[in-house]
């Protein structure tokens, strides 16, 4: 038995699964944590460090690390690197201005060889507010279609404000990442 | 001994045979050379056969126009090569040296001659650009630290977010009232005084310099980068403050303000009014005084002592209330003379 159907094996038996979210500040990362929770998001401080959210969604655990996107701490994005099963990429789609830096950071991010085996979700939140960018057009700036053929990806737009499109991307998610270490289970 | 002496003695015997060997095949070398009958003398038939070739060759260089005709050459070069090293053993050491300088120049000038003939492609990245007509999102100022990648830019679709930008000495107003304005943008403004009255979701301060901002409630974050000598009154959900400089900001915020890379910034309440705020506050669910505009988060400073990044504003040093009062020529500016500190929180 190799060490991989060992780790199989074990995760199996908890189905749980690590998500990372990550995107640049003032993207709206924990507002939609704590919206697809069910919670309060009208008070929420840009996050200094990170927040660790266990949520329980369909069948599996979901551990949610939910890490701070402002420039001084993102150096520290990588300390949450290993054994991320879902990378959940979050856009302010009306934060035209920094797109190329939104652009920059994700390519970074892709490089990362301990992230290479993680589902891909990017979420193109805000749509709620008048004048931001369509998913399609976040896609074709963020050029996600040169991305590694074997990642697996998808663009969802969504609003952590009304919490429209949240759980479609995230059934994507859970049901790629489901397919991937649990093989159709 | 006889064996003692045999190594020896087998050794000077095969040194003396490779001696008369090696003499026995330069002889022969020098015979044949001298049984040609064209030679006289080895050096000079060298010599001018050398010369005859080289002036071949550095004509077939110099009059050649297209690249079909450099294997050729380059094949004559290294005849001439092979050439003089067969007649190097017969050769002064001077010639020797002085053909094969001849023949790195022949090499050189071929190698010229490729160059002129087939230009060597450029090294670089080339992206297919969609349509120039496009225009830029960010028309900042070029500055020499950040990177631009003209390229990506040119993919970012044309839409341009609504707000006022690169102006100076202005008065600018905006009444977002029954409008269908969701995000605003104000960037590069000098010495401004910017009116932004109603609600918006969303707003976005870019390089200001010597500017005063009073907006009314923003119902999600306000986003900040690059400002100077400003006053600013906002009411918003959330705001972080990028790379602000000797600022001071009245404030009533939802969450705690943040600030990262500043210095010299102060805080304060919110002070702003106009007829119907509060109506406009309660709706954006900012018509409480939260207190939060005094505990901020300096995120270049993560320690529990003070940072020295920003302070609170003295009392004897804010402003009153500032009342946008509308009149038909549009917005006016009032400041009331009197100070209502007693407001205060802190």
């Amino acid at each position: 038995m190799g060490l991989l159907s060992i780790i199989r094996k074990i995760k199996k038996k908890e189905k749980e699964m690590r998500i990372l979210m990550v995107g640049l500040d003032n993207s709206g990362k924990t507002t939609i944590v704590l919206k697809i929770n069910g919670e309060d998001t009208s008070v929420i401080s840009p996050t200094l460090g990170f927040n660790i959210k266990t949520i329980t969604y369909q069948k599996y655990t979901l551990n949610i690390w939910d890490v701070g996107g402002q420039r001084t701490i993102r150096s520290y994005w990588r300390n949450y690197f290993e054994q991320t099963d879902g990378l959940v990429w979050v856009v302010d789609s009306s934060d035209l201005r920094r797109l190329d830096d939104c652009k920059m950071e994700l390519d970074n991010l892709l490089k990362e060889e301990r992230l290479s085996g993680a589902s891909l979700l990017i979420f193109a939140n805000k749509q709620d507010i008048k004048g931001a960018l369509t998913p399609a057009e976040i896609a074709k700036v963020l050029n996600l279609e040169a991305m590694d053929k074997t990642r697996h990806w998808k663009i969802a737009g969504c609003s952590a404000y009304t919490g429209e499109g949240l759980l479609e991307g995230f059934d994507w998610l859970v049901q790629d990442i489901a397919s991937r270490i649990y093989m159709l289970d | 001994m006889d064996d003692e002496d045999n190594p020896e003695q087998t050794l000077q015997k095969k040194h003396q045979l490779m001696l008369e060997r090696l003499s026995a095949r330069h002889q022969t070398r020098l015979e044949t050379w001298k049984s040609d009958p064209s030679d006289s003398s080895t050096t000079t038939a060298f010599l001018s056969r050398f010369n005859d070739w080289k002036k071949s060759i550095a004509a077939q260089i110099e009059s050649s126009a297209d690249p079909s005709g450099l294997p050729d050459i380059s094949a004559a070069i290294s005849d001439l090569e092979k050439f003089v090293a067969e007649n190097s053993y017969l050769l002064p050491s001077y010639e020797i040296r002085s053909s094969l300088k001849t023949i790195s120049d022949l090499k050189q000038s071929l190698e010229n001659l490729t160059s002129q003939l087939i230009p060597k492609k450029k090294f670089s990245f080339k992206t297919s650009k969609p349509t120039k007509t496009q225009t830029q999102i960010d028309t900042r100022i070029p500055q020499p630290d950040t990177v631009s990648v003209p390229e990506q830019r040119a993919s970012c679709p044309s839409r341009e977010s609504p707000g006022f930008r690169h102006k100076q000495n202005q008065v600018l107003s905006q009444n977002f009232k029954g409008s269908e304005i969701g995000e605003f943008t104000i960037s590069d403004l000098d010495s401004c005084e910017v009116k932004l009255i109603g609600c918006v979701n969303a707003l976005f301060f870019n390089r200001l310099k010597n500017c005063k901002i009073y907006a009314g409630p923003v119902m999600g974050s306000i986003l900040m980068e690059e400002v100077e000598d400003c006053v600013f009154v906002l009411a918003s959900h959330q705001i972080r403050i990028h790379f602000a400089k000797r600022s001071d900001f009245y404030l009533r915020v939802r969450s705690r303000p943040i600030i990262e890379d500043s210095d010299g910034v102060r805080f304060s309440n919110y002070c702003l009014k106009y007829e119907g705020i509060e109506e406009d506050l309660a709706m954006a669910g900012l018509d409480e005084e939260t207190g939060n505009w005094a505990s901020v988060d300096d995120f270049k400073w993560l320690r529990a002592v003070q940072s020295p990044n920003w302070s609170i504003l003295p009392t004897e040093e804010r402003v009153g209330d500032v009342d946008l009062v509308n009149s038909r020529s549009g917005v006016r500016f009032k400041r009331s003379t009197t100070r209502e500190s007693g407001k205060d929180n802190h």
